[in-house]
C-alpha cells in the first residue's frame, strides 16, 4: 500500500505525503553550521542596528518588476493546484489509502493550499460572523452546514479564536470528523492550526496528508513550469556574478553549469513553496554584474527570454524585532495560528490593550514582518518574513508548527 | 619545618620567580574577570539552548582557568619533585584544613557542583526556604536572584546537608501552579474543562508541554490546580497571574463564587 501519491505532477511536485514523512530539505553540514554562526550573528546585531530588519537588496542591479517579473516567476494558478489535489486525493482514495470521508490537508502558511481549495468545485463552508458559540449553538451549526452535498473548508484556522469562548466550533467539527459523521468533505488546515488542536485534543487520531516539502531540484522544475509560457518556451535565469545556470531545469546529462541557488533556497525555505517563490521573486535581476562577461563563462544555451539571479547572501531577508516585552512575540505567533486577524480579533486573542496591538503592529509593519491584507483587512505575515518569524518563535518557546 | 623540607623547597624562589609567577596570577585573574563579564553579556544577547549552555560554560571555563594556574605558577616557584610536590600540597591541605576549613568545605562543594550540576545558571532552585532563579555559580558559593529581585548568595557547602529543589533542572521547562479555592456544590467537570481551556488559550502557555488541571477536596472548598508551563521560566508570576485571571473570570461567567485561603484554614 502506498501512502504517497505520483510525484512528478508539474503543479505539485513531490505530490502529496503522510503528514509524519515530512522532513525538513537536506543539507550539508558546513551549510548548517554557516547558518546557525549567521543565526547567532544575526541575534547579536538586533537592537545594535534596528534600522535594518525590514528587506533590503545588497545589490544595485537593476530588479525585475510589473509585467517582466510576473512573466519570469508569476504566481502559481490557484486552480490549477486545485485540480492536481483533487486528482491526487482521488488516487488515494482508489488506492485505498484514503478511507475517511473526509480528508484533511495539513500545510504550512503559503503553500497555496487554502487559495486552490476555495478554487474547488465543492460546497464551499464559510466560518460564521462570530466565532464564539455555546457547545449547543456549534452544533446546530454544523449540522445545518454539513447538510447537503459534498463539502470544503478552504481554511479551518478561519473557524476558530484562541480564547476562552472561541474553542466550541471546532472541538465539535473534530468531534464529528473524528468519528466520520461529516459527510463528505477536504478540509484544509494551516500547519500552526493543526499544531494547537493535536496538543488540546491529544486523542486526535486523523490521518492527514500534507504537501512534500520541495528539495533543490523539484523547486528548480517548479519554477520552469511556472515561468514557461503557453508554448512551452523556456526561461534562461543565471546567476549575476558567475553565470552558472539556474533556469531550465536540465534535462539528462548535460555539461552546463548550474549554481546550486535552488538547494539553498529550498534549505532557507524548509521546503516551503511559497516562501521559496518569494524570495525568488526577489532575486531577480535585468542583467548580471559585468554585461558579456558571463557569456564568455559560460555560453547561453536558450536564444530569448532570459533574467538574472542574484545570490541569496546579496539580499537582507527581513528579520525579527529586538523587544523586552513579548507582544510582537504575541501578536506573531497569534497571526499565525489563526493565517491573520483584525487589531480586534489580535486583542481578543492575546489579551493585550488594542492600543498595545496597534503599536505592535506599526513596527511588524515597518520591519516588513506583517502586512494589511486590504481585501479582508486582517494583519498577516508576510512570506519574506515566514523564516525569521518562525526561528523567533521558535527560539522565545512558543509552540511552533512541524513544518 | 626542616622535617617537611619547606627551606629546600623554597630555596629556589627567586625576586624574578615571584615577579613571573604573580604576572601569571594577575593574567589568569584578568581572564577570569573576562570570562565572568563577556560571557553572561553575551548570553543575554542570545536565546535558546545556547544561552544555556554560554552561562554554563562560566564556572567550568574559570575552573579550568584556576587549574592552568596552579600547574604554571607551582613549576615557576618550586623545583616540580615528588618530593616537592608533596611538601607543597601537604602544607596547602594542612593550612585549608585549619585554618579554612568551611571555605575548603565549600570550594569542594563548588567543584562537585560543577561535576553533578544540581544547579546551573538559569535554573530556579529553592534552597532553606528562598527560591530564585541562579544568576552566577562562584568558587565558593552560588547567587540567586529572587522573584522580589533580591540576591541570596548560598554557600556550595550547603549542597552536603541541605535539601535542595530544582524547578527546571537546566531546561527551559518550569512547571507553574495556580491554585484556586471555590465554593462547593457546582460542576467539578465542567470547570475542570472550563480551566484547561483557560490554560490553552493563555498566550503564555507552552501547548507541546502537559497541561493538567487537578481538583481536590478541602474542609470549606474545593481545591484546583491548574499546571502548566510557561514559554519562560522567568515569566512564571506574570503566568501564574494571569491563569489565576482568566479562572477567576471563569468562575464569574460561570456563577461559583471563589474563596480565599483564608476562610478555608481559618487561624
Amino acid at each position: 500500500m502506498t501512502n504517497e501519491t505520483a510525484q512528478d505532477h508539474p503543479y505539485l511536485p513531490g505530490g502529496l505525503i503522510l503528514l509524519d514523512q515530512w522532513k525538513t530539505p537536506e543539507t550539508s553540514v558546513r551549510k548548517s553550521v554557516r547558518g546557525a554562526l549567521n543565526d547567532i550573528v544575526m541575534q547579536l546585531r538586533v537592537g545594535v542596528s534596528p534600522e535594518e530588519q525590514a528587506f533590503q537588496s545588497l545589490d544595485d542591479l537593476p530588479v525585475l518588476a510589473g509585467e517582466k517579473l510576473r512573466a519570469f516567476a508569476p504566481e502559481p494558478d490557484p486552480g490549477l493546484l486545485a485540480t492536481a489535489l483533487n486528482e491526487q486525493l482521488c488516487q488515494l482514495q482508489q488506492a485505498g489509502t484514503q478511507r475517511r470521508n473526509v480528508s484533511l490537508l495539513v500545510a504550512p502558511p503559503f503553500s497555496g493550499v487554502a487559495e486552490a481549495l476555495r478554487h474547488s468545485q465543492r460546497r464551499k463552508l464559510t466560518p460564521p460572523d462570530n466565532l464564539f458559540m455555546t457547545e449547543q449553538d456549534a452544533a446546530a451549526w454544523w449540522n445545518e452546514q454539513l447538510a447537503g452535498g459534498d463539502w470544503v473548508v478552504p481554511e479551518l484556522a478561519d473557524f476558530w479564536l484562541r480564547h476562552q469562548s472561541g474553542l466550541n466550533l471546532l472541538r465539535e467539527f473534530f468531534a464529528r470528523i473524528a468519528l466520520d459523521k461529516a459527510g463528505n468533505g477536504v478540509v484544509g488546515c494551516s500547519s500552526w492550526c493543526w499544531q494547537f488542536w493535536v496538543q488540546y485534543l491529544p486523542e486526535l487520531s486523523l490521518v492527514p496528508y500534507t504537501l512534500a516539502p520541495l528539495t533543490g531540484e523539484q523547486m528548480t522544475r517548479w519554477f520552469d513550469y511556472l515561468a514557461s509560457d503557453r508554448e512551452g518556451h523556456k526561461v534562461a535565469a543565471r546567476m549575476t556574478h558567475d553565470g552558472l545556470y539556474v533556469l531550465p531545469a536540465p534535462e539528462g546529462k548535460t555539461t552546463v553549469k548550474y549554481s546550486s541557488f535552488t538547494q539553498d533556497l529550498a534549505t532557507l525555505a524548509r521546503g516551503n513553496r511559497g516562501v521559496a517563490l518569494a524570495i525568488w521573486q526577489r532575486t531577480l535581476r535585468a542583467r548580471p554584474e559585468k554585461d558579456g562577461e558571463q557569456e564568455e563563462k559560460e555560453p547561453a544555451i536558450i536564444a530569448g527570454r532570459q533574467c538574472w539571479v542574484v545570490a541569496l547572501d546579496q539580499l537582507s531577508l527581513p528579520s525579527a524585532p529586538h523587544s523586552v516585552g513579548r507582544q510582537p512575540g504575541h501578536v506573531l505567533h497569534a497571526l499565525l495560528l489563526h493565517g491573520g486577524l483584525t487589531t480586534e480579533q489580535l486583542h481578543l486573542v492575546t489579551s493585550l490593550p488594542e492600543q498595545e496591538v496597534c503599536l505592535t503592529l506599526a513596527k511588524l509593519l515597518r520591519a516588513d514582518l506583517v502586512n494589511l491584507n486590504q481585501a479582508s483587512g486582517t494583519y498577516e505575515v508576510t512570506p519574506l518574513g515566514y523564516p525569521a518569524v518562525r526561528k523567533h518563535l521558535q527560539d522565545c518557546g512558543y509552540p511552533v508548527d512541524g513544518f | 619545618m626542616d622535617g617537611f623540607g619547606f627551606k629546600d623547597t623554597f630555596s629556589s624562589i627567586t625576586t624574578d620567580a615571584l615577579l613571573e609567577a604573580l604576572v601569571v596570577v594577575v593574567v589568569a585573574w584578568l581572564l577570569i574577570m573576562l570570562v565572568q563579564k563577556l560571557i553572561p553579556a553575551f548570553a543575554s544577547k542570545l536565546s535558546g539552548k545556547i544561552r544555556r549552555y554560554l552561562l554554563a560554560s562560566v564556572p567550568l571555563l574559570r575552573l579550568l582557568i584556576i587549574v592552568l594556574t596552579i600547574v604554571t605558577v607551582v613549576p615557576i616557584l618550586v623545583e616540580p619533585s615528588f618530593e616537592n610536590m608533596v611538601a607543597v600540597f601537604g602544607a596547602l591541605g594542612l593550612a585549608l584544613g585549619f585554618a579554612f576549613k568551611d571555605y575548603a568545605n565549600s570550594l569542594i562543594a563548588g567543584i562537585v557542583t560543577l561535576y553533578e550540576m544540581p544547579y546551573r545558571p538559569g535554573d530556579w532552585i529553592e534552597v532553606n526556604g528562598q527560591y530564585g532563579e541562579v544568576r552566577s555559580i562562584g568558587t565558593r558559593a552560588a547567587e540567586m536572584v529572587t522573584l522580589d529581585d533580591t540576591v541570596v548568595v548560598i554557600p556550595h557547602s550547603l549542597l552536603w546537608t541541605t535539601l535542595l529543589a530544582n524547578g527546571n533542572d537546566g531546561t527551559d521547562n518550569l512547571m507553574c501552579v495556580a491554585e484556586l479555592f471555590l465554593d462547593p456544590n457546582h460542576d467539578v467537570a465542567r470547570m475542570q474543562n472550563l480551566f484547561r481551556d483557560a490554560v490553552f488559550t493563555c498566550p503564555l502557555t507552552k501547548t507541546y508541554q502537559p497541561v493538567i488541571v487537578t481538583v481536590s477536596a478541602t474542609d470549606d472548598a474545593m481545591r484546583y490546580r491548574l499546571k502548566a508551563y510557561p514559554l519562560e521560566p522567568k515569566e512564571q508570576s506574570c503566568f501564574i497571574s494571569d491563569l489565576t485571571a482568566r479562572a477567576a473570570a471563569v468562575c464569574a461567567n460561570e456563577g461559583v463564587r471563589m474563596v480565599s485561603k483564608r476562610v478555608t484554614k481559618p487561624v
